[in-house]
């Protein structure tokens, strides 16, 4: 076990504990509206397809450019890039065809993640350098987290927190109600697009530290959990972002304390075990309050059934 | 049997046995369920793997496929609770089962060792590499077999149970008026689902196996208008698929799933724009012949096929039913149990 005063006063589990925090936070905000326009699957797609972007930013940059592969800037580029076209060719599939948007996410999701799976193949089979570790794209490695990694996923993740705070209105609006925020004359196309850039960034900023395949929990445990103690949209993207950033951190802390496993896991079963926490045991809604306030109910109906008769 | 045959016939047969009840799977609607159940059965894998020490038990494979089905019940469950809304059940239970099964391997639970890369992908060379010998003869690999069983296992349960599978399919609230124990034959189809992931996953892995189940089916679905066409085609789409993934990753030395999931995606993509171009020159054929006075002539293939279109007809109704409540297209099917 590490102590916290170690954990705290070593450089790399520091970078790890502030990264993990700073993704959790801004995948925990921004899942709130994807939670609330019921598509929080989507972020599953456009996770996976990061893989291919990822990867071809790193080709591009040991191969064309010859600098270092590892740059975070260019990964957070080549994974938009793809996670955005996955999103779009999954909805134009929905669109165009009789298939639907299940299905069509499916489609998406395989035919980008087969193809990242590929690349890797490529990249693991070539004299690439500083290729060795490329596949912790997959689960996540936070103990790679640079002090420039850090800086970068900040900004990009706070230039994402921004917009959704300029734009917080019509974010409401288009969420809350589609068809009045059109008749008041907001551009929806507009809109959802740039929802949908914040969304999307806040899935990449986390394919380091978590990894493609369990970011979706990052972005879909968060606001599940959050929507139980709140009825409030910004009560509800201040408490998501809470629960992702504490989830990562603990999770973060309790992967390098016990030691040897992946951070992305052992995050995902901390933002877990808070969903389950919420779902079972919030004040206000949740599977016994409702249990609890069920049974008084009967009781009450039951004692003034009961007093009517016996006043007859 | 020379290894390569054997290899990519094993790659037919697991096809066929994933795609198959795939037809289903996308029409009801539980594509993304699949995904789930896809990454729940990693723990009850890699538990079951070190009990059996062989990835072809079948007491690991029921075992895992209990852990899949776990995540049908939950998602039902969750559901249920009317706490939470859209999709998002589906998206909570998975990651969870996943995660964990990720931890044991790395945790080097009871010595068992999956590399990460094959619980992904898979690795169909490896899982073909243990050869059957029957009197000193090789007649192909072991895991052909498994995969042939459960083929089978799945072409019988679609046939005994196709009537009802096709009016729980496409009029569930129909099924229910009839007296039909439809929740029962849901859950035991997705169980039957989950067997043939966990059974599939030696080949082609925890995250591509999806593919297996849904690109053949979805093209089919969008060139078929009857539910016998729509599976014959799905079989047909399976095996080309099979065969040229299994030379595109031969030939670029990479998973034998990948270059499967991306030729899938290709045939689906050209199948519906080649479908997109049908219907446009028949449009202006027919355009053309109404304004020479001529009645339209013959319609192609889809105009014979088209005739009993009444099943799709009444998938349609109750989707636009389910539109009009204002619940989300993809919940309706669970939510109108």
């Amino acid at each position: 076990m590490v102590d916290p005063i170690e954990f705290f006063g070593n450089h790399t589990f520091r970078m790890v504990f502030f990264g993990t925090t700073v993704i959790g936070l801004v995948a925990g905000a921004l899942g709130s509206f994807a939670y609330l326009r019921k598509q929080s699957l989507i972020s599953d797609v456009i996770a996976h397809s990061a893989l291919p972007g990822a990867l071809l930013a790193f080709l591009t940059a040991v191969v064309v450019l010859g600098v270092s592969g590892r740059n975070m800037l260019g990964l957070i580029v080549g994974a938009v890039t793809t996670g955005t076209l996955a999103a779009l060719f999954a909805n134009s599939i929905a669109a165009r065809t009789k298939i639907r948007i299940d299905t069509a996410m499916a489609i998406s999701l395989t035919v980008f993640f087969g193809a990242g799976m590929i690349v890797l193949r490529i990249i693991a089979n070539g004299p690439f350098p500083g290729k060795g570790g490329i596949e912790d794209y997959l689960f996540g490695n936070a103990s790679v987290i640079t002090i420039a990694d850090l800086a970068t996923s900040t900004a990009v993740g706070a230039l994402a927190l921004i917009l959704m705070l300029v734009f917080w209105k019509e974010f409401t609006l288009r969420t809350f109600d589609p068809v009045h925020s059109t008749v008041l004359g907001f551009r929806a196309s507009v809109i959802d697009t740039l929802m949908f850039t914040t969304i999307v960034i806040a899935i990449v900023i986390g394919v380091q530290a978590v990894g493609v395949v369990l970011m979706i929990a990052v972005v879909v445990t968060p606001p599940a959990a959050a929507r139980q103690w709140t009825s409030t949209l910004p009560g509800m993207v201040a408490l998501s972002g809470a629960f992702g950033a504490i989830g990562s951190g603990v999770g973060a802390y309790l992967s390098i304390a016990v030691g040897n496993i992946p951070t992305g896991p052992v995050i995902v079963l901390t933002l877990f075990v808070i969903f389950l926490v919420s779902l079972l045991a919030s004040p206000r809604r949740s599977v016994i309050t409702t249990t609890l306030r069920r049974a008084r109910a009967r009781e009450s109906l039951r004692r003034e059934l009961l007093t009517e008769t016996t006043d007859r | 049997m020379s290894f390569i045959l054997g290899t990519s016939l094993l790659a037919v047969v697991t096809a066929l046995a994933c795609a198959l009840p795939g037809a289903f799977v996308v029409l009801r609607r539980n594509s993304m369920l699949v995904e789930g159940i896809a990454h729940a059965v990693l723990p009850g894998i890699v538990v079951g793997y070190a009990f059996t020490l062989d990835l072809n038990s079948p007491w690991l494979i029921v075992g895992a496929a209990l852990a899949g089905l776990l995540v049908v019940l939950c998602n039902e469950w969750l559901i249920r609770t009317g706490l939470l809304t859209g999709d998002a059940p589906q998206g909570l239970v998975f990651p969870a089962l996943f995660a964990a099964g990720i931890i044991l391997i790395t945790l080097d639970f009871n010595h068992v060792h999956l590399h990460t890369h094959v619980v992904l992908v898979g690795d169909l060379n490896l899982a073909a590499f243990h050869q059957l010998v029957v009197n000193g003869v090789s007649i192909g690999p072991r895991y052909l077999y498994v995969m042939l069983a459960v083929l089978i296992v799945n072409v019988a349960f679609i046939a005994i149970f196709y009537p009802k599978l096709k009016v729980t399919t496409f009029d569930d609230q129909f099924a229910m008026v009839l007296g039909m124990r439809t929740k029962l034959l849901n859950t035991a189809f997705m169980f039957l689902v989950s067997v043939t992931v966990v059974a599939a996953f030696h080949a082609a892995g925890a995250l591509l196996v999806i593919s297996l189940v849904v690109v053949p089916a979805a093209t089919a679905h969008l060139i078929s208008q009857r539910l016998s066409v729509m599976l014959v085609l799905t079989a047909l789409f399976a095996v080309v698929g099979a065969l040229a993934g299994f030379w595109i990753a031969y030939v670029l030395n990479a998973a034998t799933s990948a270059g499967m999931a991306v030729f899938y995606g290709f045939m689906f993509v050209a199948v519906a724009f080649i479908d997109k171009l049908a219907i446009r020159v028949r449009r202006y054929r027919r355009a053309e012949a109404a304004s020479a006075g001529r009645p339209a002539g013959n319609l192609g293939i889809e105009g014979l096929l088209a005739k009993p279109r009444y099943a799709f007809a009444a998938q349609r109704r109750q989707e636009e039913s389910g539109r009009r409540d204002g619940s989300a297209p993809a919940a309706d099917t669970q939510a109108a149990e």
